[in-house]
């Protein structure tokens, strides 16, 4: 997998080294407009030369699905924890968890909104929570409290017994009285005129 | 698609991955705590052109014929989910071995998310 890695790289590497080569070229005037045509006469005169443009882009379009879908399927390995019964495997999508935490957290009225991101590395599983408070909530007690709630949750439902840590940054906190302020300003429309009263009646 | 075949005094009896995978389907989603099966890229633009298929369910067949089954899952939330996997593989190992008479080799849970909702 690391050799495809590296093959992966230099690839890119490579190509994006010639695009830029030949813009340098282009911008410097080294090749004429002239130059570039007779290139693609040359390429499109014969039956061989097009045969062998068409296989190279052919090989070039392949080669690049074939290093993302490794990439992509060494990511999507990455993003799970696994555990094997006596049937088979059991894999846990982290997205899964992800999903778990941000459910646990509509029981907590204190807590306006929580973006999880969860990571599992040799320590342990690490949950980074990122979370939007009400102004009324004790951030000290809030947050531990959410910590024991969350680790507990994870250990009950995965079953795992592997460390569980869990971090959480207060992103932003927010002011009920606010909501509610607009919340009425959106109640009473303002009528068209409103502010005019008769005059001399 | 690769079909498992046995043969009798009468013919050749095929059994279709496709089938192989809805019977794992309906195991799996008897299970209480289970939501749906999973779907992947491929099967949720089947199901937008209309044919519903379980194509997120992969089957595979080794040399020997055993069958390998990967199941991808939707978990009901509340649940204990290496306990809802084991009786997913439980479940489906005796649904497939009742109906096909196969023999399964390996039953992979992939469980890929948990129930949105009302708690």
């Amino acid at each position: 997998m690391r050799f495809f890695s590296v093959l992966g790289i230099i690839f890119y590497t490579v190509i994006f080294i010639l695009i830029g080569l030949i813009l340098i070229v282009i911008a410097l005037n080294i090749v004429m407009p002239q130059d570039i045509t007779a290139i693609l006469t040359y390429v499109q005169s014969g039956i061989n030369p097009r045969i062998t443009t068409g296989l190279i882009g052919l090989l070039l379009i392949l080669l690049s699905f074939s290093f993302a879908q490794l990439i992509l399927g060494r990511f999507q390995r990455e993003k799970t924890i696994a555990f094997t019964t006596a049937s088979g495997e059991v894999t846990i999508a982290l997205s899964a968890i992800e999903d778990l935490i941000r459910r646990l957290a509509w029981s907590l009225p204190e807590v306006k909104e929580l973006r999880p991101d969860v990571i599992a590395t040799k320590k342990g599983i690490i949950a980074d929570l990122r979370v939007i408070l009400k102004s009324e909530a004790s951030i000290p007690d809030l947050t531990a409290r959410l910590q024991d709630i969350t680790r507990a949750k994870i250990q009950e439902v995965l079953g795992v017994e592997e460390q569980i840590i869990i971090k959480i940054h207060v992103a932003k906190i927010v002011s009920t009285d606010d909501k509610k302020k607009k919340d009425t300003e959106k109640e009473g429309p303002a009528i068209p005129f409103g502010g005019y009263g008769r005059i001399g009646s | 698609m690769h079909k498992e075949e046995s043969q009798n005094d009468l013919g050749i009896i095929r059994i279709h991955k496709n089938v192989i995978a809805s019977v794992t389907a309906i195991a799996a989603t008897e299970i209480d705590g289970v939501k749906r099966v999973g779907t992947d890229f491929k099967s949720g633009l089947m199901e937008l052109v209309g044919k519903k298929s379980y194509s997120s369910i992969k089957v595979e067949f080794d040399k020997n014929e055993d069958v390998k089954v990967s199941v991808p899952l939707i978990i009901k939330y509340g649940f204990n989910i290496p306990d809802i996997a084991n009786r997913v593989q439980e479940n489906v190992r005796a649904a497939l071995e009742k109906m096909t008479n196969l023999s399964i080799k390996e039953i992979n849970v992939n469980v890929r998310g948990v129930e949105r909702g009302q708690i």
